[in-house]
């Protein structure tokens, strides 16, 4: 029985989705987290630490355990887990991606430096730091620009400016967002932000399986809210896009060649993608599986009648890790979509009512409240969690995307 | 009581497992769990979830206001949740108890096999995973063990916790196909919804 050695970090929502497609598959695990499981000492085959912000150190920490349980694959679920796999794959002669492609991916400033080596249509940027005078700053901009810390993920942090006014201010707000101990924590990353050309145009999301350099494109989502600032709250993804065919394959194309650009070569791809008169422009390519627990409105294999037969992302993903044989990886024929739910306000959540009224809107699938009583919510730009997630599946996206709104319109978020 | 007074919230595990957590009380017996039609006979609740036609329902675990359902076909969860609903709704208002107070005794051979088991159990809990899981401000709760199944509910720094699932397969299932021969699997009965102190709380994207 093979072993994946699966990098999960404490505050994950990918928990569930990855340990049930491990055993599904019915390989060994062991689960590695930055913080010790209550069991790790009973359960040292299947329980492991590891320092992810030290990726080298956990290479050869896995190395050594390695020895006594050999490691069929690495699999890494966001954005820090993904470089230390990189670490592990290439110190064990695992399938994975270079170390070096693995931090462009992470680090927003050396992935847009790659993109324009390599002639990928991406946004202008600048790097600066967070002891910079914004007001000096601010005169040599090129407006409508958007703010955005390195490392940060969930659109935190991420602020558009229209004007010196607001580029003064957003920088400050980025600066206190980049003080918070949790992000400071991360070191010279965290003292450093960019300023990039704000991309008119709607944006999608691509979700694709990098297999021998190659991109094979898994979901092309649509989002339906315009991001336009001044913060970029995800809310809708649906899919399939009702994009033009000819967008699609050009914003395909492009996510294959921004791979390229940052040596990625296999493993899950998660990219963000502008669609104008101009064309595709890459706003930012992950070296991860979506993120949330939006994955499960993917589901792939073709049954009869094109309805999926159920095999799960994160089951592609421990498969390829794996060098196990892979199923279809044509997405079902029907329509489905994903909200992520926004915080209302800034406060406690006491209680959310509406959940079952929200759960009889047809086509919606579940309503899953992840947010637990007690819990402080914080909106963007500050805040990084999400209340919860709605997900429904239909016939056109059209119906899809109704119902997610209609169903979010039921709930109500008891806030104090 | 009407059928639309009650609540039914819906936590796919994954594609084979789904919790459905309901507005009342469905179960005040304990656990009772049923792997068969044969066995649901006599529970108006659990015979109809698995008469739902193509659904192919394995098991239904029924615990307080949790209803949990395996199955074993490709069927989404989204064309089983409704029917599923319907059958809980339907039991609940027919005005007989949904389930009955407890399984006809199984053979004497089986029932020692599930007491010994459940003393092992409840002895590993006590001893071990227990002490383990308070270091995380966490509890377990032995429910019952039938058949084999070792059924348990999560508490405190468990409940609700991003990583409950690592706890529950990589220690708690770990440590009982280790240390107690015989147990066939591990059913989380939790109603991880109502956690309000997470030991780990999901937070990134």
């Amino acid at each position: 029985m093979p072993r994946l050695l699966l990098l999960l970090p404490s505050t994950t929502y990918r928990a569930t989705a990855f340990v049930e497609a491990a055993r599904r598959l019915d390989v060994a695990l062991t689960v590695a987290s930055e913080r010790p499981s209550a069991f790790e000492r009973a359960q040292p085959e299947g329980l492991l630490t590891l320092d992810f912000s030290a990726p080298e150190r956990a290479a050869a920490q896995v190395l050594q355990f390695a020895h006594e349980h050999p490691i069929a694959g690495v699999v890494g679920v966001d954005d820090d887990t993904v470089v230390a796999a990189a670490a592990i794959a290439a110190r064990l002669g695992l399938r994975g991606n270079p170390a070096a492609a693995a931090l462009a991916a992470r680090d927003k400033h050396l992935q847009r430096e790659l993109l324009a080596q390599h002639h990928v249509r991406a946004p202008a940027f600048a790097l600066h730091r967070i002891d910079d005078d914004p007001a000096a700053l601010a005169r040599g901009v090129r407006y409508p620009c958007v703010l955005k810390p390195l490392r940060l993920s969930a659109s935190r942090g991420v602020i558009r400016a229209d004007n010196p006014d607001q580029f003064v201010s957003a920088f400050r707000r980025v600066a206190a967002i980049l003080a918070e101990p949790d992000v400071a924590a991360c070191g010279e990353p965290a003292r450093r932000l960019l300023v990039e050309e704000f991309i008119e145009g709607p944006e999608v999301a691509l979700e694709g399986l990098l297999v021998g350099g190659r991109l094979e494109v898994l979901a092309l989502f649509d989002k339906p809210d315009p991001l336009d600032g001044p913060f970029f709250e995800e809310t809708i993804y649906v899919t399939p896009s009702r994009l033009p065919r000819a967008a699609q394959t050009a914003i395909a194309a492009t996510a294959q060649t921004a791979s390229a650009a940052l040596g990625l070569v296999e493993g899950a791809v998660h990219a963000e993608l502008r669609w104008n008169a101009q064309g595709a422009w890459l706003i930012e390519l992950a070296a991860r599986p979506i993120g949330g627990r939006c994955s499960a409105v993917l589901r792939f294999g073709k049954g009869e009648g094109g309805r999926g037969q159920g095999t799960s992302l994160e089951e592609i993903v421990v498969r390829h890790a794996l060098g196990m044989e892979l199923p279809g990886l044509e997405r079902e024929d029907a329509a489905a979509g994903v909200m992520m739910i926004p915080v209302p306000r800034r406060g406690v959540l006491r209680e959310v009512r509406g959940i079952e009224r929200a759960r009889a809107v047809p086509l919606v699938v579940e309503v899953a409240i992840t947010a637990h009583p007690g819990q402080q919510l914080v909106p963007l730009p500050e805040g990084a969690r999400y209340p919860g997630f709605i997900f429904a599946r239909g016939e056109t996206p059209a119906e899809v995307e109704a119902a997610l709104r209609e169903a979010q319109r039921r709930l109500e978020f008891v806030v104090d | 009581m009407n059928g639309s007074d009650i609540r039914i919230t819906a936590e796919p595990v994954d594609n084979d497992r789904c919790k459905f957590v309901v507005s009342q009380a469905v179960y005040e017996g304990g656990v009772r769990r049923f792997a068969s039609p044969a066995e649901a006979q006599g529970s108006p609740l659990a015979e109809a979830i698995f008469a739902i036609p193509g659904a192919g329902i394995s098991e239904v675990v029924v615990s307080g206001s949790l209803v949990t359902v395996v199955k074993h076909s490709p069927t989404p969860w989204t064309a089983m949740g409704r029917p599923i609903g319907a059958a809980i709704r339907t039991a609940l208002t027919a005005g007989t108890p949904a389930i009955a107070t407890r399984a006809p005794a199984p053979p004497a051979g089986e029932a020692v096999d599930d007491d010994v088991l459940y003393e092992r159990v409840a002895q590993l809990f006590a001893s071990r995973v227990n002490p383990m899981v308070a270091r995380h401000g966490g509890a377990v709760e032995l429910i019952d063990v039938q058949d084999g199944v070792v059924m348990l509910r999560m508490g405190g720094g468990c409940q609700g916790c991003g990583m409950a699932d690592v706890t529950l397969r990589q220690g708690i299932e770990a440590m009982l196909h280790e240390h107690v021969p015989g147990v066939e699997g591990i059913v989380d009965v939790t109603d991880h919804t109502a956690g309000s102190t997470p030991y780990f709380a999901a937070a990134k994207k």
